[in-house]
C-alpha cells in the first residue's frame, strides 16, 4: 500500500464511465434552463417558478439538520437567526457551525 | 485592472467573475477537506489522480461522485454508476430551470459555456444576490469551487489518509448553515410560506421514506406542487423583483452591471 500513487493512469473504461457521468449530468444542467425557458414569463408557471429555488434549498438542507439531532436543529436555527439579524452568511455559518462543534463536544 | 468600458455586451465580465468567486469563499475550508475526503476514497478504489480530477472537472457534483468512486471497482460497473449520477443529479434540472434570470436574454452560447460549472453552493449564493442577471457572477463561484474542490481531491490523494474527521469541527454541518442562511435571502414575501413549509415537510417525508437525494425532488415537489395551487391572479404584482414584469425585471437585473441591452431578444 505504500507504493507511489497513480498519478496518470487513464483507462478507457474509466474515461468513458466518467464522460457518461458528465454528460448526463450537464445534459441535466443545461436541459433544465432550456426547458425553462420554454415556460411561460407571466403567471402561475412564472409564480411557480419563483418559488423553485427557495423550495429546493429547504429540500436540500433541512433532512439533513434533522438528521443531525438536537443539536442539528440548534444550528440550523442559530444559523437562520444569525443570518436574519447580521446578513451576514459567514457569520450565520460560523454561528451554526461553533454550536454544532460546542454541542457535541460537550454533549456528544 | 483596467476595465474596458467601450465593450457594449460583456456576458462574463472580469470583475463580476471575480465577485462571484469571493461570495463562494466561506465555502473554501468544507469544501476542500471533503475534495480531499473523496481523494482518500479514490486511493482505495483504485481511480488514478488524473482519473479523479477528469472527473471532479467535467462531472463537478459533489454527493454524485462520492457514491460514485464508493462504488468503483477494478472492474468498472460503468451502467450502475451513470445511473445513480442521473439520479442522485435529477435536482439540476430544477436547479438550472431556475437559473432562468440569471440567463435572462442571453445567447444560447452562454448558457451553453455558464451552465457547467454550476454546483449547488454557487448556485444558491447566486440565486440570493440583488442582480440576478449575471452568468458571470454564477461562473466565478463555480470556477473557485472546482479550483478548491479539484485542490482538496490532490491533497487527499497524496496524503491517502490522515485527514481531519470533517465531524469534529463540525465542517459538515457547514452546507447545511450555509443553506439554511442562504434561504433568508431567497425569502419573497408571504407569498413563499407555504410553497416552503411544504417542501420542508415533502423533504422531511422523503427522507425517511425514500433513498438517497429522492428527498430533494420529493421537497421540491411538494413546494411547486403548493405554489401552483396557491396562486392567484393578483400575486403578479406583490412580488416586484419578481421576473414576472419581463421588461422591468430586465432593466432591473440588467442595470448595475450587466450592461447586456435586452432588446436583441429573448
Amino acid at each position: 500500500m505504500m507504493s507511489f500513487p497513480d498519478l496518470t493512469t487513464f483507462s478507457t473504461a474509466s474515461v468513458l464511465t466518467i464522460l457518461g457521468m458528465a454528460i448526463v449530468t450537464y445534459g441535466m444542467r443545461l436541459g433544465g434552463l432550456l426547458m425553462a425557458d420554454r415556460l411561460p414569463q407571466q403567471g402561475r408557471w412564472a409564480h411557480v417558478l419563483e418559488r423553485l429555488p427557495g423550495a429546493v434549498l429547504i429540500s436540500v438542507w433541512v433532512p439533513s439538520a434533522l438528521s443531525a439531532g438536537a443539536i442539528g436543529i440548534a444550528g440550523a436555527v442559530a444559523t437562520v437567526i444569525t443570518m436574519i439579524v447580521v446578513r451576514n452568511l459567514f457569520a450565520a455559518m460560523v454561528a451554526g457551525m461553533v454550536l454544532v462543534a460546542a454541542g457535541r463536544y460537550f454533549l456528544g | 485592472m483596467s476595465r474596458p468600458q467601450s465593450a457594449p455586451i460583456r456576458h462574463f465580465d472580469a470583475d463580476t467573475i471575480r465577485r462571484g468567486a469571493i461570495a463562494c469563499l466561506p465555502l473554501l475550508p468544507s469544501t476542500m477537506i471533503f475534495g480531499a475526503v473523496l481523494g482518500v476514497l479514490a486511493t482505495q478504489r483504485g481511480l488514478s489522480l488524473g482519473e479523479l480530477l477528469f472527473m471532479s472537472l467535467t462531472v463537478f457534483a459533489g454527493s454524485a461522485q462520492f457514491v460514485s468512486v464508493d462504488l468503483w471497482r477494478e472492474t468498472i460497473p460503468s451502467v450502475t454508476i451513470i445511473v445513480a449520477t442521473a439520479v442522485i443529479n435529477l435536482r439540476y434540472v430544477l436547479i438550472g430551470a431556475s437559473l432562468r434570470p440569471v440567463f435572462r436574454g442571453r445567447p444560447l452560447w452562454v448558457k451553453i459555456c455558464g451552465m457547467h460549472m454550476v454546483a449547488d453552493e454557487n448556485w444558491a449564493v447566486t440565486m440570493t444576490q440583488e442582480n440576478l442577471a449575471n452568468p458571470g457572477f454564477l461562473l466565478g463561484g463555480g470556477i473557485f469551487l472546482g479550483i478548491v474542490w479539484a485542490t482538496g481531491n490532490t491533497i487527499g490523494y497524496l496524503l491517502g489518509g490522515g485527514i481531519p474527521d470533517p465531524n469534529v469541527y463540525a465542517l459538515d454541518f457547514a452546507f447545511t448553515a450555509v443553506f439554511a442562511a442562504l434561504t433568508v435571502g431567497m425569502w419573497k414575501g408571504r407569498v413563499d410560506l407555504l410553497p416552503w413549509l411544504a417542501a420542508a415537510i415533502g423533504s422531511l417525508i422523503g427522507h425517511y421514506t425514500l433513498p438517497g437525494t429522492w428527498s430533494i425532488l420529493a421537497g421540491a415537489g411538494a413546494g411547486v406542487v403548493v405554489a401552483a395551487l396557491t396562486w392567484r391572479e393578483d400575486m403578479d404584482d406583490t412580488a416586484p423583483k419578481s421576473e414576472i414584469a419581463p421588461e422591468i425585471a430586465a432593466d432591473t437585473y440588467g442595470a448595475p452591471e450587466g450592461t447586456y441591452s435586452t432588446e436583441a431578444g429573448k
